[in-house]
């Protein structure tokens, strides 16, 4: 890697699970690779989730691995805290124009040791990682398992009181950092965005994110962690254990009110692998699943389903209509209960947790050419055959970036991606020193069938 | 502390020096013990096992930490192996199968040789069995782990088996995910061979016409795929064939594939007056029985390869078509013929067929007006049998219901188990939308009809799934909702109906009212099972899961392997897949499969039988024993003077099963990196009194 | 410390002050905000003094708002500050104690 320019054959951006696997997928195929995250570290969604459906693998166990995996592949330069700002295109391909973040912290110095942190005298809560419900200090490591194991300092909250200075042992620490630009060369480019969850206040009729203890399917998933804020499932308004648990699904998804029509597709599993999780984390909890479809359509889901009705999680059919909360913040459920004609029932619980959708994450448009569709995922003209063939030859599209799917599918499309991205570069480095070949001749190098 | 006493070992200009030049060394052993979440942690007392294994022989490390597969826990190992001098690594974790790989890379990294480093599994071997008592397998972990320190010491470095491999992919089935991998192979580069069956491609799609998410016309879909297919110099096709044997290993397979002749050439002209003229009349496939074919014949108009074929099966060699078969255009004496392919790596893309209801199964089989989804599929096809009109048995459609979920979702003890004893306990995932696709169709081109929708969940999970649903309801189709436990009845007549009805419907979106649906015809919405691969099974060594799917190694890690390296899946055969996911999973078993081959190499694992020469006696026990092909013989060498029979393995084709070792009577034969001596070192190590458990348990 | 050394600290101080000098407004919240948590954090020690305390136990006894307490807690439990000592005697809430090393 020279100083500002960087020439490699893919360019990956965004280092989610989907961004990670059509890394390595390619890598291991002899190509080199930039991997370019936002973030200060990559794992995406993935990593801040406690464990996965169906196999209930601890979810770190999965990810990290795929982590140190490319952190380490010698063909995957990993550029991490950084933005594409602007893509041209060229004979070759494609010129992307890179924006380095400045983490006020050499990245090539910095061990991760946390010394820093520990000296550090501001707590700010840690939204990016735990939605704020615990805290982070003003120079921090993401997170226990972050790559790379850099820290970065929060500026804005910062006194300079020169304390992480002082404590950090290679001297890693630089105030002075200026935002670095780099230019990449690519033959092709796999965008790998991912996707957001509804605004857990987006609904009013469910106290528009105001309630204590009414709290989204993600924040649920770093409680059940075991590097969660509170290391146990604990309600915030209190930090009591609760006792009665209930998950309202479609909250954000099939909602023509909020615009969003579709399914999210991994709301009812994730829904009903926290609720196993919190069977056996809260053994005394009573846990209910308001539900209008159960779709656990995956390979060995439906099993799932029926174990979790087996374990005693009560699944009611059932639109809730509104969610308020009582005089000690317990919510209160105000739902039709189809199975029992419809009567409309109040029920109060300890906890509720809103099975959020996904919404599109970033709109590769401006600075890729690359349209979205319906819904605001990006486009694929030819979903069918071609599932991540977008409208713009070289570039491809993994994971939830182009629509709702769980990381089983993601992973599908990942090497999908990885396959499309290979064949274009075989491709085009055959035709280049040819003269395009007429049709006539392309006929007589046909496939051989024989019938 | 032994952490401490390690001395750095010097390194030159920053350099690492590869540690694994003589196996004499002294060993180092670095153990490190991982919390795995809490999955271990909860369970076994990780710092006490750390510190308990501290206390062994050659121990210079000890830690426990959260995640040893993190990068923060790896750089825990290689920091130890360049700065401690650690040589010998044991980590206890998860299963092997998931990390072992993992750690072996960060050894490697750090310039310990891979194989100097050894696995035990304290998550499915312990903490998850014994959740309930921490003490005792805290205990266990420590003798478990004491084993590996055991073996740890005796540990050699050891190189894999390296092949060449052959560039050249085999797929198996020529569905649009056979078509889609071969495709994608061949763009890049990769020699592929490609087997179908049956004596067409395309698969299941063909059968379809209007396919979700895009409401386009499955024929002109396959047409496009095959045609780019077609166009790719670097595949072979052979349809009308099949795999019958097979041997080798990722890299060098050899492939026996058995070919049906078609019966008929390709310039054969006059098709239909050869067709018209054959007296046997059987089920046409095809259209899932609704009509009846020749034994004679072509599944559809725009077939590829073009032409018509001959059903061996059923064609009575009456030779009435020979009549019109000038010069040898029809050949009733053509055999079938086999050849052998090399072939590095494959895809096995087999695909699925529809559940077949069992006879009486809500009406199936015992009224006419019951079919399934595959079969209304056909009617409103074009080129079905009712040229696309909604007809059953010459009446128009005036009332239709369609029932989802039969075969699929099915109950123990309520549904009738397939053969082997199981049912289908999962969801077939195409279904749904395919049958609000249909139902929305019908309402578009037969606007009068009357359509019942009997569901008990509706998926319409995918992207543009919804819509169908949302039409659906827009377009007053009547959705009634049973649950599980209740299924509708059935058909019935009753004396004097015009029409059968579909009994007692138990509809919980109306107050559990009970309804019975007067209706001329019944859609079940039948679930998907593989297509038989029993003899796949069998040939190549790979499992069915628990629903007869093919298995993959893990959903998420290694999603479209199978636990033979080498041997790939793609599409329907690994489970229920659309079109679009067929489409992504041949993409990525594309990518597998060139990861493995774009090298021309491969690396198998070198556990493999290795004989001491010195004390063979070439009595020949191990050969006769040995359940491989020529995984070992006997050669002749002249020793002093003297001719002998010494025993030879040949790396490539032992698996390392260790057979050999047990008939061996002169203790010759060992397997590299498990040798008996290691086997024995550990077995001492379990059941010793370990120093290390005093004071802790 | 070296003559160097000493040079370098002294050069680091001048760096330091002249940052806080260009970020003068920002620098000054953010004081208040530790002033604040500071204050905050005094308050809870005093409470958890007389031994371990549930979150409505130290909300009642700081006048702080319950979530708010508990977002003080855990962050002081994410830097060693404060230790959880099981649940209370209703099996509802867990309660806290300052940990040995706030106690010296
Ligand atoms: C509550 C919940 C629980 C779930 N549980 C499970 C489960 O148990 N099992 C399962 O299979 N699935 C589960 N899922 C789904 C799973 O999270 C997703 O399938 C998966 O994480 C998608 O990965 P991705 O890489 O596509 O997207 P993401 O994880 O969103 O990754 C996208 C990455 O791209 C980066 N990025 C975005 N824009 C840019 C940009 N412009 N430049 C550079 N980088 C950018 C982001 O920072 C991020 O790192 C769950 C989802 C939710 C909401
Ligand atoms: C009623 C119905 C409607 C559907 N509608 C849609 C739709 O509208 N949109 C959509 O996306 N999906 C639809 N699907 C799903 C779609 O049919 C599948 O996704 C697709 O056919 C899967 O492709 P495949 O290549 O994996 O398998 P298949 O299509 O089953 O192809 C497998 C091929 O392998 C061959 N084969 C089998 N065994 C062997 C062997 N031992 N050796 C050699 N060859 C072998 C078979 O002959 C076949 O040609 C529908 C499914 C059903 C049941
Ligand atoms: S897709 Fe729908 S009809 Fe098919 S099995 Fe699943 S739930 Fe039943």
């Amino acid at each position: 890697m020279s100083d500002n320019r960087l020439d490699v054959d893919t360019l990956v951006v965004g280092g989610g699970i989907a961004g990670m696997q059509a890394s390595l997928d390619l890598a291991d195929q002899g190509y080199q690779v930039a991997l370019v995250e936002r973030d200060p570290s990559i794992g995406g969604k993935m990593i801040g989730l406690s464990k996965v459906f169906p196999t209930l693998d601890c979810c770190s166990c999965i990810t990290t691995p795929k982590m140190a995996a490319v952190a380490h592949h010698d063909n995957i330069p990993l550029l991490t805290y950084s933005e594409v700002e602007s893509v041209a295109s060229n004979k070759n391909g494609f010129v992307a124009q890179v924006l380095r973040k400045p983490r006020y912290v050499q990245e090539e110095d910095c061990t991760g040791c946390r010394s820093c942190e520990l000296v550090c005298p501001i707590d700010l809560p840690d939204d990016e990682n735990e939605f704020g419900r615990t805290s982070h200090r003003v120079i921090y490591v993401p997170f226990t398992t972050a790559v790379p194991q850099t820290a970065l300092i929060d500026l804005d909250h910062c006194i300079y009181c020169g304390k992480c200075i002082k404590a950090c042992p290679p001297d890693a620490i630089d105030f002075t950092q200026q935002p670095e630009h780099l230019e990449i060369e690519a033959k092709t480019i796999v965008l790998a965005t991912g996707y957001e969850v509804t605004p857990y206040d987006a609904k009013k009729e469910y106290g528009a994110g105001k309630l204590g203890n009414v709290i989204d399917a993600l924040m649920m998933e770093r409680l059940l962690a075991p590097t969660g804020p509170y290391g146990r499932v604990l309600r915030p308004s209190d930090g009591k254990q609760p006792d009665s648990i209930a998950y309202v699904q479609c909250a954000g998804s099939r909602d023509l009110t909020l615009g969003v029509s579709y399914c999210s597709r991994v709301c009812c599993m994730y829904a009903i692998k926290q609720a196993m999780l919190l069977s056996g984390a809260l053994p005394m909890a009573d846990i209910t699943i308001y539900y209008m479809d159960i779709r656990t359509f995956g390979k060995g889901y439906e099993q799932f389903y029926q174990n979790a009705k087996t374990m005693g999680i009560e699944f009611v059919k059932g639109k809730v209509a509104r969610i308020t909360e009582d005089e000690n913040q317990n919510p209160v459920v105000r739902v039709e209960l189809i199975d029992e004609n419809s009567r409309v029932a109040e029920r109060t619980h300890d906890l509720v947790v809103l099975s959020v959708g996904m919404l599109p994450g970033w709109n590769p448009q401006a600075t890729f050419g690359v349209p979205v569709a319906e819904a605001g995922f990006i486009q694929i003209p030819d979903c069918n055959v071609s599932p991540t063939v977008t409208t713009q030859p070289g570039i491809y599209a993994t994971g939830t970036a182009a629509g709702p799917m769980d990381i089983v599918d993601t992973i599908m499309t990942a090497g999908a991606a990885a396959a499309e991205a290979a064949a274009y570069m075989q491709n085009h480095k055959e035709q280049e020193p040819a003269v395009p070949e007429a049709a006539p001749a392309m006929r007589d190098k046909r496939s051989t069938v024989h019938a | 502390m032994p952490d401490t006493t390690g001395e750095p070992v010097p390194a030159e200009k920053g350099q690492v020096q590869p540690q694994s030049a003589s196996p004499d060394e002294e060993p180092r052993i670095g153990v490190y013990v991982c919390h795995c979440g809490d999955n271990i942690g909860d369970v076994v007392d990780c710092e006490q096992t750390a510190e308990a294994l501290g206390k062994l022989g050659n121990v210079v490390v000890s830690r426990s930490y959260i995640f040893m597969c993190s990068d923060p826990g790896q750089k825990l190992i290689t920091d130890d192996i360049k700065e401690k001098g650690v040589n010998r690594v044991v980590v206890g974790a998860c299963s092997m199968f998931l990390h072992e790989q993992t750690f072996r890379q960060a050894v490697s990294r750090a310039g310990l040789n891979p194989y100097l480093y050894y696995h035990i599994g304290l998550r499915e071997q312990d903490s998850w069995v014994h959740h309930e008592c921490p003490e005792e397998a805290t205990e266990k972990a420590i003798r478990l782990m004491s084993a590996g320190v055991a073996k740890a010491r005796l540990m050699r470095p050891l190189e894999p088996v390296r092949l060449e491999a052959a560039k050249h992919a085999l797929v198996i089935g020529g569905g649009v995910a056979g078509l889609r991998a071969a495709l994608d192979m061949a763009r890049r580069g990769l020699k592929v061979t490609l087997v179908e069956k049956t004596h067409f491609l395309g698969g299941r799609t063909a059968q379809w016409e209007h396919v979700f998410p895009t409401d386009e016309d499955a024929r002109t879909l396959l047409r496009g795929l095959i045609e780019k297919v077609l166009a790719e110099p670097n595949i072979t096709i052979h349809t009308g064939a099949e795999v019958v044997a097979a041997k080798g290993y990722v890299g060098d397979f050899q492939i026996r594939i058995r070919q049906q002749p078609r019966g008929v050439s390709d310039d054969f002209e006059a098709v239909e007056q050869a067709i018209a003229a054959c007296p046997v009349e059987v089920p046409d496939e095809f259209d899932y029985g609704l009509t009846t074919r020749k034994a004679i014949y072509r599944p559809y108009e725009e077939c590829t390869p073009a032409g018509v074929v001959i059903d061996w099966e059923h064609c009575t060699r009456c030779e009435k078509c020979l009549e019109f078969s000038n010069n040898g255009g029809i050949r009733l004496d053509d055999a079938p013929h086999e050849f052998e392919i090399n072939v590095g790596a494959m895809v096995v893309a087999t695909g699925f067929r529809p559940y077949e209801p069992p006879q009486g199964e809500l009406g199936y089989g015992e009224f006419p007006e019951v079919i399934t989804l595959p079969q209304l599929e056909r009617i409103l096809a074009s080129d079905g049998p009712t040229g696309g009109r909604l007809e059953w048995n010459g009446h128009p459609i005036r009332n239709l219901a369609m029932i989802h979920c039969v075969g699929s979702r099915q109950i123990e003890g309520v549904h009738k188990p397939q053969p082997d004893g199981n049912v289908n306990d999962y969801c077939s995932r195409v279904c749904c939308t395919a049958t609000l696709s249909a139902a929305n169709q019908i309402r578009e081109y037969f606007p009068d009809v009357n359509i019942f929708d009997v569901y008990e969940d509706i998926r319409t999970y995918g992207r543009g799934h919804e819509d169908y649903y949302l039409q659906a309801s827009e377009n007053r189709i009547t959705f009634l909702r049973y649950v599980a436990e209740e299924t509708p009845e059935g058909v019935k007549a009753q004396k004097g109906d015009q029409q059968p009805r579909l009994g007692r419907v138990k509809d919980h979106l109306t107050w559990g009212e009970e309804i019975e649906l007067p209706v001329d015809l019944v859609v079940l919405a039948v679930g998907v099972m593989p297509s038989p691969v029993d003899d796949l099974v069998v040939v190549f060594k790979i499992s069915p899961g628990h629903d007869r799917f093919l298995l993959e190694v893990h959903p998420k890690l290694r999603p479209v392997e199978t636990a033979v390296t080498g041997i790939v899946l793609a599409g329907a055969a690994q489970g229920p897949m659309n079109i679009q996911e067929s489409c992504a999973a041949a993409g990525a078993a594309a990518s597998k499969v060139e990861g493995l081959l774009s090298q021309g190499r491969v690396e198998l694992e070198p556990y493999v039988a290795q004989v001491d020469p010195e004390r063979c006696q070439g009595t020949g026990e191990c050969v006769r024993v040995c359940p491989q092909e020529d995984a070992i013989h006997l050669e002749t060498f002249s020793v002093s003077g003297r001719e002998v029979q010494r025993a030879v393995v040949t790396p490539a084709n032992c698996n390392g099963c260790g057979v050999c070792v047990s008939a061996c009577p002169n203790r010759a034969i060992d397997v590299q990196g498990w040798r008996l001596d290691d086997y024995e070192a550990m077995v001492d190590a379990l059941t010793a009194e370990i120093p290390a458990l005093e004071g802790v348990v | 410390m070296t003559a160097k050394e000493r040079d370098e600290a002294k050069k680091q101080t001048e760096m330091l002050a002249a940052l806080r000098k260009q970020h003068s407004d920002q620098v000054k919240q953010a004081q208040a905000l530790l002033k604040e948590q500071q204050n905050v954090r005094k308050t809870l020690r005093g409470a958890m003094k007389a031994g371990p305390r549930t979150v409505p136990q130290l909300a009642e006894a700081t006048g702080l708002p319950s979530a708010e307490v508990l977002w003080q807690v855990t962050a002081m439990k994410k830097y060693g500050l404060v230790i959880e000592e099981g649940l209370n005697e209703d099996y509802e809430y867990y309660l806290y104690a300052l940990s040995e090393e706030v106690k010296r």
